[in-house]
């Protein structure tokens, strides 16, 4: 398959995400909510560490190993979490006064999309813990399409994203064992495979993906790869500050984080103790690889020069005055766009 | 089913790829209504998609019908308010998108794009879930059955006229309760109901300091609570102290203004008991234990007066600490102390060369004054006898003594290193902020938390200059209420009202009242007689929540004598109110988007204490509730996409939000729109009954006939006239200047020009620019305006009499009371990030992005201990009672504090039994103060108020 031209990508500022989920609900709102995609989150905020959505995702395996597609176990319903059902009409209307309270209807749940929200890890006073938002990282080596047998999964020559040809997906789900990120679900009621399409009906209009315009942390840049004016090539290439997530898997993610920061730790004695950082680097690294380190510490050099009053381009980056500089040119106003029907 | 399913929509898919050939239904394609916009970079004209594949099914789904400005009219505060597109499809709400199209204020600011949170972008979906009430209900079986008959909305408010004229006529108009909620716009939704209780005299409860907003502390230390800065003037701090607050979850679309502030240079401290979701991203994270945080601001005042940080010319100018004090009495030395005929208010000050002399109260301006901070002077009184007195500052250094950084850090479990690292930072920022918090409001000793925090700013002079300053209660509203409620009244009776108010405003100038000063003695004079009533203190006396605390003087150490013989003491000499009168019981409430029984601490008091006495109860609202539940009545109200509307706001988000009505609903009605017809319904019931009169709380007669008439302005506002009465308010306001309605509603929102003369705005006193960020307080600290305090200045010294029974005339820590028993665990709370109050508590993609059910918080050592493990289920209780809940184990919750966060629906506890139930909310008796200039109750403030985070409870595995 002859490479896209063009790719882009989306750079994701952990330092700014404040893990609202608005993203989340965004695309919820705007993609999944058709009859078998209700238990879907395209897009998904969690807790690190933690056990994420699917559930351990990151021991299921798929994506590659020193050039060599690595076996991987298909997520099931109950790793994602099913989409819960409520009594409502029965507690508000159902007359069994206090006798009846609203619950998940059917088995109990151990799990969901967001489950182990703002557990984290560590110990108080020096518990750690921060957000990772993921979506399809549209990868430039993506396992799904390779593994796909019907040829259903393409990546778009000009923009690089990647998507699931619904009509010659036949619901072999090769793609969910094969993708790392386990970020493919099932629709049981259309039979086919399905994920974040990265809003490609947005982007052909020039407008910003739902989770990176909705986003309210302004954490999410979107741009071309290639497109040196933008904050993507800045961030990734220049600045070397964003760091696609588990490089391990050797799928060339299109996404890229700004990795986190924390304040410092105490001692057992309460004093500062900035012999090691609250967030463990090993932890780090098994996510991100040890550049992360180098970023970190990029980070904080700039970040020391606008403490002491001076002026820093990445910090200014990061900033992002003007909100709608972030979207490298897709940052038309949708409600601009008119609709006729045929 | 699903085999089916798929088949169906791949042939919806070829009806589709016809349809774009001309044969049919609901198929859209596109085109660009202007050219402003960027072309779209990767399709061109000779790449316009045809309908053939997949892929037009998710561009037919992104497509709409049409595009209406609207926000969401609660009250979701400090996040107040975000101008939403609604996008229409099919005559119902399809999604909706931020607008996002907010100017930027200045170039070195970011700016306010896109605002909006995961709650917003789903209430396309909560407007048509189960819980939506779809037409007028009526109880058939006993309260709280469940069992409901559908009804008229003719019948409905028949039937409620008749209960309220009833009531009227035989026991009084102050019998008729209002409860107003979160729902409160303070646009066309309040309007009709401030209408109809002006008129008919019912009693409307503040309910400020109830829900724990009061910020006492403030209140007592500014003589107001309202002050903020806009979230953009962050940019021009250099240390903000996020101190007890929790942004991440409760400032969602205001937290990139902290997280980019810190980029630009700002040190962001978070001071907090537990790791919160805004923790993570701070500089430092300064661990406190709860309800200790007085302890820590006054190790942080020691260091600064023991090392001489003090900025003694702001102090000097803007605080009391130059200010005289007896040493016998410990009260100020007063005009009244020199001279028989002295001015009971008049307090002094020592001047160098000049000796003791009033203290300025015109205006801050020393006019070279050398005003001593120390010093011992020897006074004459008027009888004779002499006196020492000391300025407070004096006093204050020797009560900090009491606060050294070690003896702080045995209080607040803070190294004592930390809190002089904090204190240090503090003196040498050149601006240093604090994010606003409303969580020490709810404790029972928050009041002393607020006053030392105010204090720490105070000392190193961090309030006016940009960037800077502790802030208290953020609100902005448009000021044109008033003016509509009055306008009702025929033009005689308006110039009566209107000269009599012009006069009293030049006599209250005369003698020395600022504007704002002006404004709450008129808000005082309504709690005098009534027209302005506490809800806390409602709720305390006639749904007898003291019963919760009965057992408080055993829970509180200080506490020597019960505060019930306070209360009465406060009541009989008018510090405090209470309507209707103690003994004279409440018969119809009415709540207007508001859920009481989710809200208020120790609730089962409440259905055991006042439903009873109520003969009526109806709840109005969008959704049932915990409380619609309990009532006779729910009326289904328009949710907020279905009403033109407009809301107030808050300095940190300084645009009124506006917007259109988008579709409509079955039987839901605009608030209004009900109450206009409320208002019909009394006319014509009382017509048909043949009565006539009635009288008021003060004795004088009123009439039921006309009373439509005057509701509606003679017909000018009927039921279908929301529209013209959220444009009649902002044609009315004095602080949206040039703002016209049509551009308003279409646009969404429009800048405040001023802060406006309104009760809840006017305190934030500052300058409202076009093109510059908002820091409170300039109006004191530049233009000298003096503070509405007896003093005229921010004030840490209080001789009112409780204050001095209690020990707390200054700045003190109090070890929190054991509310509820002695347990080991703390029960706190916080605003959620899943739900504004209840709104979204129960909401079905809200509860998916949790656990589906409440959960607590717990430290995995004291579950481990208790031989609990994440996701078990346990029963919490305490000498009230005890509920279940799942737990949730969080490193980051501190070892001892267990959590409940905000507004878990009793509905959604096994047998109902929500966890407020362990919640006694005992009263302080200090806040049963007033008689002084400042501290007698007006709106919002200085009432007492409803806490909880100094619950203890135990739990165990169910």
């Amino acid at each position: 398959m002859a490479p896209n031209k063009r790719q882009l990508a989306m750079v994701m500022d952990l330092n700014k995400c404040i893990g609202c989920q608005t993203c989340t609900i965004a695309c919820k709102r705007l993609w999944t909510r058709d009859e078998g995609m209700e238990y879907m989150w395209w897009n998904s905020v969690n807790t690190q560490p933690g056990r994420g959505t699917p559930r351990d995702w990151e021991q299921m395996g798929g994506g590659f190993r020193d050039g060599h597609a690595r076996p991987g176990r298909m997520p099931t319903r109950r790793d994602f979490g099913e989409a819960w059902e409520f009594n409502h009409e029965e507690v508000f209307f159902g007359g069994k006064g206090a006798k009846a309270h609203l619950k998940v209807q059917g088995e109990e749940p151990d799990w969901g999309p967001n489950w182990d929200e703002d557990q984290g890890a560590g110990e108080y006073p020096n518990a750690y813990y921060f957000y990772l938002p993921r979506i399809c990282n549209h990868c430039t080596h993506p396992a799904c399409l390779e593994a796909c047998p019907r040829k259903a999964i393409v990546k778009r020559q000009e923009d690089g994203i990647v998507l699931v040809d619904e009509d010659r997906c036949r619901g072999y789900r090769f793609c969910m064992e094969a993708c790392p990120y386990k970020k493919i679900y099932f629709n049981q009621a259309a039979k086919v495979a399905q994920k974040c399409i990265f809003c490609f009906p947005r982007i052909e209009q020039g407008v910003a993906n739902a989770c990176a315009r909705q986003c309210p942390g302004r954490v999410r840049f979107l741009g071309y790869r290639d497109d040196h004016e933008a904050p993507i090539w800045k961030l990734v290439d220049q600045w070397k500050v964003a760091l696609p997530l588990h490089p391990d898997y050797e799928t060339e993610p299109n996404v890229f984080y700004v990795p986190p920061l924390a304040p410092p730790r105490y001692d057992e004695k309460g004093e500062l103790d900035e012999s090691q950082p609250r967030i463990p680097n090993e932890y780090l690294i098994s996510l991100f690889g040890p550049v992360v380190l180098d970023a970190l510490e990029v980070l904080k050099a700039e970040m020391a020069k606008t403490r002491g009053g001076g002026k820093s381009e990445l910090m200014d980056l990061l900033i992002a005055y003007r909100w709608k500089e972030m979207f490298g040119g897709f940052d038309r106003d949708p409600a601009t766009i008119e609709w006729t029907k045929a | 089913m699903s085999a089916g399913a798929g088949v169906t929509r791949r042939g919806f898919l070829r009806t589709a790829a016809l349809g774009a050939v001309g044969l049919g239904a609901g198929v859209y394609f596109w085109r660009l209504r202007s050219a402003t916009g960027a072309a779209p970079p990767s399709v061109s004209a000779g790449t316009v998609p045809v309908y053939g594949d997949w892929r037009d099914v998710y561009r037919e789904r992104w497509a709409w019908d049409k595009v209406v400005r609207s926000s969401h009219w609660v009250n979701c505060w400090y996040q107040a308010h975000c101008a939403w597109n609604v996008y229409v499809k099919d005559g119902m709400v399809w999604r909706e998108e931020q607008a996002a199209d907010y100017p930027q204020v200045r170039p070195d600011v970011p700016d306010f794009n896109p605002r909006g949170c995961q709650k917003g972008a789903c209430f396309s979906e909560r407007m048509y879930d189960p819980a939506r009430v779809r037409h007028p209900l009526k109880r058939v079986g006993s309260r709280g059955s469940g069992k409901w008959k559908r009804i008229s909305w003719d019948q409905a408010l028949d039937e409620i006229a008749d209960s309220m004229i009833e009531t009227i006529v035989e026991e009084g108009t102050d019998r008729i309760i209002y409860d107003l909620g979160p729902g409160i716009s303070l646009g066309a939704q309040t309007a009709g109901q401030a209408r109809l209780r002006t008129l008919l005299d019912s009693t409307s409860l503040d309910m400020n300091t109830e829900i724990g907003d009061g910020h006492r502390g403030a209140a007592e230390t500014f003589g107001k609570i309202v002050f903020e800065r806009s979230a953009d003037d962050y940019f021009f701090s250099d240390l903000i102290l996020c101190w007890g607050a929790n942004p991440a979850y409760t400032q969602i679309p205001n937290a990139h203004f902290l997280t980019e502030a810190r980029y630009k240079g700002a040190e962001f401290v978070c001071i907090s008991p537990d790791y919160s979701a805004s923790a993570m991203h701070a500089d430092h994270f300064i661990a406190v234990k709860p309800g200790t945080d007085a302890a820590l601001g006054l190790g942080v005042a020691h260091v600064l007066v023991e090392e001489d940080l003090v900025d003694r010319d702001f102090v000097r100018e803007q605080t009391d600490l130059p200010m005289l004090v007896r040493e016998d009495t410990l009260r100020f030395l007063r005009g009244s102390d020199l001279s028989a005929a002295g001015d009971e208010d008049e307090l002094h000050v020592h001047d160098a060369a000049r000796g003791i002399l009033p203290a300025p109260r015109r205006s801050l301006a020393l006019g070279g004054l050398a005003l001593d901070l120390e010093g011992r002077f020897e006074v004459v009184l008027h009888d004779g006898k002499r006196a020492w007195v000391r300025p407070v500052f004096s006093l204050l250094r020797e009560h900090l003594a009491g606060y050294s950084p070690e003896k702080a850090s045995a209080v607040c479990g803070t190294p004592a290193r930390q809190i002089r690292d904090l204190a240090r930072r503090l003196a040498r920022a050149k601006s240093a902020s604090m994010v606003t918090t409303s969580n020490f409001a709810k404790y029972y000793h928050g009041n002393l938390i607020e006053r030392a925090q105010a204090l720490v700013f105070a000392l190193t002079g961090n309030f006016g200059k940009k960037g800077s300053g502790f802030v208290g209660f953020p609100f902005l509203m448009h000021d044109g209420l008033e003016d509509f409620v009055l306008s009702m009244f025929g033009t005689p009776t308006r110039m009566l009202i209107e000269t009599a108010g012009l006069l009293d405003e030049a006599r209250l100038k005369l003698a020395g009242f600022t504007d704002e000063m002006i404004v709450y003695e008129r808000s005082r004079r309504g709690f005098e007689s009534g027209q302005e009533v506490s809800g806390a203190l409602f709720w305390y006396v006639h749904g007898g929540l003291l019963e919760a605390s009965d057992a408080l003087q055993a829970w509180d150490p200080y506490l020597e004598r019960p505060v019930r013989e306070v209360l009465e003491e406060s009541l009989a000499k008018g510090w405090q109110h209470v309507w209707p009168k103690p003994g004279n019981d409440p018969r119809v409430m009415i709540s207007l988007v508001s859920n009481p029984l989710r809200r208020i601490r120790s609730y089962p008091l409440l259905l055991k204490n006042l439903w009873p006495k109520l003969r009526t109860i109806v709840t109005i609202d969008w959704r049932m509730t915990s409380s619609a539940l309990q009532s006779d009545y729910v009326l289904p109200a328009a949710a907020w996409y279905e009403r033109t509307e407009h809301k107030w706001v808050t300095p940190l988000m300084p645009f009124i939000h506006a917007g259109e009505k988008a579709t409509s609903f079955q039987e839901a009605k605009s608030d209004w729109e009900i109450f206009a017809r409320l208002a019909r319904a009394v006319d014509a019931r009382a017509a048909l009954k043949g009565i006539e009169d009635f009288t008021d709380r003060s004795g004088r007669a009123r009439s039921f006939k006309g009373l439509y008439a005057q509701f509606s302005s003679d017909g000018e506002f009927g039921p279908d006239d929301e529209e013209k009465v959220a444009r009649t308010l902002i044609e009315n306001a004095s602080n949206l200047e040039g703002v016209e309605w049509e551009d308003l509603k279409k646009r969404g929102w429009a800048r405040f020009t001023s802060v406006g003369k309104s009760l809840a705005s006017i305190g934030n006193a500052t300058k409202i620019a076009p093109d510059d960020t908002i820091t409170p307080f300039t109006d004191h600290v530049f233009d000298k305006e003096p503070y509405p305090t007896l003093s005229r200045r921010i004030q840490f010294y209080l001789d009112q009499a409780l204050y001095v029974e209690m020990g707390e005339t200054l700045p003190a820590h109090k070890d929190p009371p054991t509310a509820g028993g002695n347990y080991p665990l703390q029960l706190t709370g916080g605003h959620t990030r899943w739900s504004i109050h209840s709104a979204w508590r129960d909401d079905k993609l809200m509860l998916q992005q949790q656990r589906g059910e409440p959960v607590m918080w717990v430290n995995p050592d004291d579950a481990a201990s208790r031989g609990i493990h994440d996701g078990a289920r346990v029963r919490v209780f305490n000498d009230l009672d005890s509920f279940e809940i799942m737990t949730k184990l969080a490193p980051g919750t501190r070892p001892g504090q267990v959590i409940v966060y905000h507004a878990w629906d009793n509905f959604q506890f096994p047998g109902g039994k929500g966890f407020q139930n362990l919640i006694p909310s005992p009263l302080n008796p200090v806040e049963l103060a007033g008689g002084q200039f400042h501290l007698r109750p007006m709106g919002i403030c200085l009432q007492p108020s409803h806490t909880d985070r100094d619950t203890r409870v135990e739990m165990e595995l169910t």
